[in-house]
């Protein structure tokens, strides 16, 4: 085809113009391109956005907030909650956000969440006042708290009984057991492993800042590092490495025991003599919550009995409404490691202390190195 | 922007307001690529230079708390200097994406001197179906990996059922030669390419000299096609070399303790340890690191040459 | 050693056995592992064990009653398409003037386009982080896309190069000549011709985006696309079936998508290691 021909062509459209949309069609952009009109990024399903851990994102967790809105809130997943406050402070913004009590005044500090309006909350007067009564949680908070409790619990070691030989008590000297080299299991966030390392090396919560302090709870790490398989926040691989028999014991919440407990693997959520760590965590609202509304009913669904049901139920995790534990007999709640009074669970293990964010930053700095191996 | 909105402004236009500049515009070539030129490197350079520019004073800071203090100092850089964890890692590091590096040239070299060399029909499609994966989710291609060397993984359960062992291989994953073996994979293609391209351009009469000559095969390959194909060699090993120094998700999936990679310690001052400052000294002194081996790699080969000119 | 004559047939043109085994075998490695997120996406277990129990479609049907993957590909999808839109225009103009003008410090220019294939995205990720934070722009789907557009523009560049290359100049000269403005002259002359690196460009960085983790991991907002929605999922064992579902038809449409655009573009994908 001679050039002058070709344009004259073009010109009347014959080659340009259908070749191109012919082109387009077949794959399949033009059909798409029609669907995207550019619209405002963030939360653009109008639902609340819960950014928490996996697993916490399942719709038996929501059902009342499903009822009215038709569909799950929105989900943002962190490793660990220290992980969501740095992306929070990079602007990224959720409307809630499920770190645990020891935090609150520190996270209060960065001035990025607002107080919340319990009586907004139908199912607040059921909550347990032992969980959310604390001075941090209600100071400055306009008569309402900074923190909506939601689960309570421990962080122990899930052992194999089968594979792991136990001498004498149950005791946090499982997780440094040298018989059991490379088959020990450790979460990866400080925010548990450092607490725990506390725990073993005998060190006395109260005093925790001190140097001392991070010499032996430093010491204590170092020593295990040589036995540790992996650290890690992801459950589902520590649950699959205990199902498995790669790990035959791991430091891990009370989930982990539970859920293996039901496939039937031969585990034991261990009560260590020297006492279990314990937690409380709940969730707190962003100060620029885009979708407020929605926010206060997803936390309302959060403190509903039939959500509560499940979480102890399915997940072995205690519940904030105090309704609940009336819906499990002493020996299930027994079997799940838990007691009628949180009070009783929570002091007889160990519980976190606030602390300083320079604290923080410089024990999330020493794990990490001696996870690295220094 | 007069220049680029004369470019775009519709025909029949005030033409008379913009005649000169019009004139200009069309009679110089160079000024038309760089109006062409423009968008793209406006944004390149909004998004590229300007966060590196920020990147580098912000690792002059330093973090305390949630604070940053604004004096400007080198004391991030001297942590990283001094602090075995970060010399180690980083040194580690270049060592692992080396060694994927190696392999995947050495494991690629037969394979684009066959497609060079050997294959006459349906080249384009043998290539595409090589550069396919390249092209695909790397997170899917490392995570396939767990799923192959996993403790009950495919190789681990697949040789126990043919009873070749009892117990599964328990070094296969959270290795550092998982990682490796990963990243091997995963960058084949970028590998490849460059070989395959530099192997294509042999001159055949060349090769045929050389048989007239009466050399043997062996020989006509250590001298003629391994020499001609080395600027291919040494693309592939670049190009693969550097993206891979600052891989996280590789180790983060496949690595244990022992196998994380400065890529996973920069994550986690932008994460967990949320110190950016560190973060950002970090990522210039990996850039910095890559750079210094690059260009010693260059000097090697460029010598390499000489010497077997000679 | 027979006559040389048959050496050198033997050599160039007839296939070498060993080295054709070998070719097979390098081609199994490669696709072997991706090939097992299919496979065990059929199977009816929770984990991922030989020999396989039994088979099933169930992650399949599951996959469809998630809102959140559903939400997360519109967002994927959103992202990749305007990524794919706006890298291919800019790669346009770009190729054009590289191939057409002479340009003081072509060379230069060039590399620095490119220059992102090679540099660890991590760091183009922290680094766009920082400056979106120091901006104070929020996290969201469009921090994504500008992230991604770094990433895409040289393969849409190195797409569309040969495209401007391979052809005659000399009709858009005549075009010109005929007195037509250089807008319709492009439009009507020039877009024709490189149509093929068009769409190949916009297949490939449409893949490109839509396949990236790491620069959204760190860019993201509330807004997840599918990589990170997967990322997020990795964690939750029950999750696992229906994440190797969904792998699978990423992984399959994605295969699709990239043999279409290297088919149509030819020489760009093997062109593009070709010029450093």
């Amino acid at each position: 085809m001679k050039i002058p021909q070709m344009i004259s062509e073009a010109k009347r459209g014959k080659l340009s113009r259908r070749a191109f949309t012919q082109s387009l069609l077949a794959v399949g952009i033009v059909p798409v391109m029609s669907q995207v009109a550019p619209r405002a990024a963030s939360a653009s399903s109008g639902h609340a956005t819960v950014f928490t851990w996996g697993g916490y994102d399942v719709p038996e967790m929501y059902q009342p907030y499903i009822d009215k809105h038709g569909e799950l809130p929105d989900f943002s997943i962190f490793g660990a909650p220290e992980d969501g406050l740095t992306r929070l402070r990079s602007g990224f913004v959720t409307d809630l956000i499920h770190p645990c009590m020891g935090d609150i005044p520190r996270w209060r500090r960065t001035g990025l969440f607002q107080p919340i309006d319990t009586s907004r909350l139908s199912s607040w007067p059921d909550v347990i006042e032992y969980l959310h009564d604390t001075p941090h949680n209600h100071e400055d908070a306009d008569g309402g708290v900074w923190q909506v409790p939601f689960d309570w619990g421990q962080t122990s070691i899930t052992y194999r009984t089968d594979l792991y030989e136990l001498e004498g008590e149950e005791s946090w000297d499982i997780l440094w057991d040298e018989r059991y080299a490379g088959r020990i299991g450790m979460l990866a966030t400080g925010d548990d492993a450092w607490w725990c390392a506390a725990i073993k090396a005998g060190v006395p919560f109260e005093d925790i800042a001190t140097d001392e302090a991070f010499e032996a709870i430093s010491a204590v790490l170092r020593e295990q590092r040589p036995l540790v398989r992996t650290y890690t926040d992801d459950t589902s691989s520590l649950n699959q490495a205990l199902a498995s028999g790669e790990l035959v014991a791991a430091m891990t919440w009370n989930s982990s025991a539970v859920e293996l407990v039901y496939e039937e693997v031969p585990v034991r959520f261990a009560q260590p003599k020297e006492g279990a760590l314990t937690w409380v965590c709940g969730f707190m609202m962003h100060k620029d919550a885009p979708a407020p509304d929605r926010a206060y009913d997803v936390l309302d669904a959060l403190i509903s009995v039939p959500t509560g049901e499940f979480l102890t139920g399915d997940y072995g995790y205690g519940h904030s409404n105090g309704k609940v534990l009336d819906l499990f007999t002493d020996e299930e709640l027994a079997a799940l490691t838990l007691t009628r009074d949180p009070a009783e669970l929570l002091e007889a293990g160990h519980r976190t202390i606030p602390q300083e964010p320079e604290w923080t930053s410089r024990m999330n700095t020493t794990y990490e190195q001696i996870k690295a191996g220094f | 922007m007069t220049v680029t909105s004369e470019l775009n402004a519709p025909a029949g236009a005030d033409k008379t307001a913009f005649a000169g500049l019009r004139r200009l515009f069309f009679q110089n070539e160079s000024l038309r690529g760089l109006v062409l030129l423009t968008p793209t490197l406006v944004i390149l350079s909004i998004t590229v230079i300007v966060p590196f520019l920020l990147m580098g004073a912000m690792s002059l800071w330093t973090q305390i708390g949630f604070d940053y203090t604004d004096d400007w100092s080198f004391r991030n850089y001297g942590i990283i200097l001094t602090e075995p964890l970060y010399t180690t890692l980083l040194l580690r590091s270049l060592g692992m994406s080396m060694a994927a590096t190696l392999v995947t040239v050495m494991l690629a070299y037969p394979m684009a001197y066959f497609l060079a060399f050997h294959v006459q029909k349906n080249k384009l499609i043998w290539l595409i179906i090589i550069t396919l994966p390249f092209w695909t989710s790397y997170l899917l291609r490392v995570f396939a990996w767990r799923v192959v060397l996993g403790y009950e993984g495919v190789i681990n359960t697949g040789l126990m059922e043919i009873g070749l062992i009892s117990e599964p291989l328990s070094f296969l994953l959270y290795s550092k030669s998982a990682v490796i073996i990963t990243l091997a994979h995963a960058w084949a293609a970028f590998a490849l390419l460059p070989i395959y391209v530099s192997l294509e351009k042999i001159d055949k009469s060349v090769l045929e000299a050389s048989a007239d000559l009466g050399e043997g095969p062996v020989m006509r390959f250590l001298r003629v096609i391994l020499p001609l194909s080395m600027p291919g060699v040494i693309a592939g090993t670049f190009l693969m070399f550097i993206p891979t120094v600052g891989d996280y998700v590789t180790a983060a999936l496949v690595g244990g303790p022992d196998s994380r990679m400065i890529g996973n310690l920069i994550e986690l001052q932008f994460g967990t340890v949320d110190n950016w400052p560190m973060g950002a000294a970090l990522a210039i002194t990996m850039i910095i690191s890559i750079t210094m081996v690059g260009l010693l790699f260059m000097v090697l080969s460029r010598l390499l040459k000489r010497w077997v000119a000679a | 050693m027979s006559d040389q004559d048959t050496v050198k047939r033997h050599h160039f043109h007839k296939a070498n056995r060993s080295l054709q085994a070998y070719a097979f075998f390098f081609m199994f490695v490669l696709y072997a592992p991706i090939m097992f997120i299919p496979l065990f996406s059929f199977s009816s277990g929770l984990y991922i064990r030989f020999p396989i129990d039994g088979w099933t479609l169930q992650w399949y049907g599951d996959l469809w009653e998630r809102t959140a993957v559903l939400n997360a590909l519109k967002n994927s999808v959103r992202v990749g398409v305007s990524v794919a839109i706006v890298s291919t225009i800019l790669g346009i103009f770009a190729a054009k003037a590289l191939v057409r003008y002479r340009i003081p410090g072509k060379g230069p220019i060039i590399g620095f386009i490119l220059l992102p294939l090679v540099v660890p995205p991590i760091i183009f990720g922290v680094a766009l982080l920082l400056m979106v934070n120091a901006l104070g722009i929020p996290l969201s789907l469009y921090t994504i896309a500008a992230g991604h557009i770094i990433i895409c523009l040289p393969f849409a560049i190195a797409t569309l190069l040969p495209r401007f290359e391979g052809y005659d100049a000399a009709m858009e000269e005549a075009a010109a000549d005929l007195g037509e403005n250089s807008w319709w002259v492009f439009w009507r002359v020039t877009v024709p011709i490189i149509l093929p690196g068009i769409v190949a460009s916009l297949l490939l960085t449409f893949t490109v985006s839509f396949d990236e983790f790491v620069m959204a991991f760190f860019l993201g907002g509330t807004d997840l696309t599918l990589p990170l929605y997967v990322w997020g999922q990795l964690r939750i064992p029950r999750a696992f079936p229906v994440v190797l579902a969904l792998g699978t038809l990423i992984l399959l449409f994605s295969f699709l998508l990239v043999f279409l655009g290297l088919r149509i573009g030819r020489r760009g994908a093997i062109k593009l290691v070709d010029r450093d």
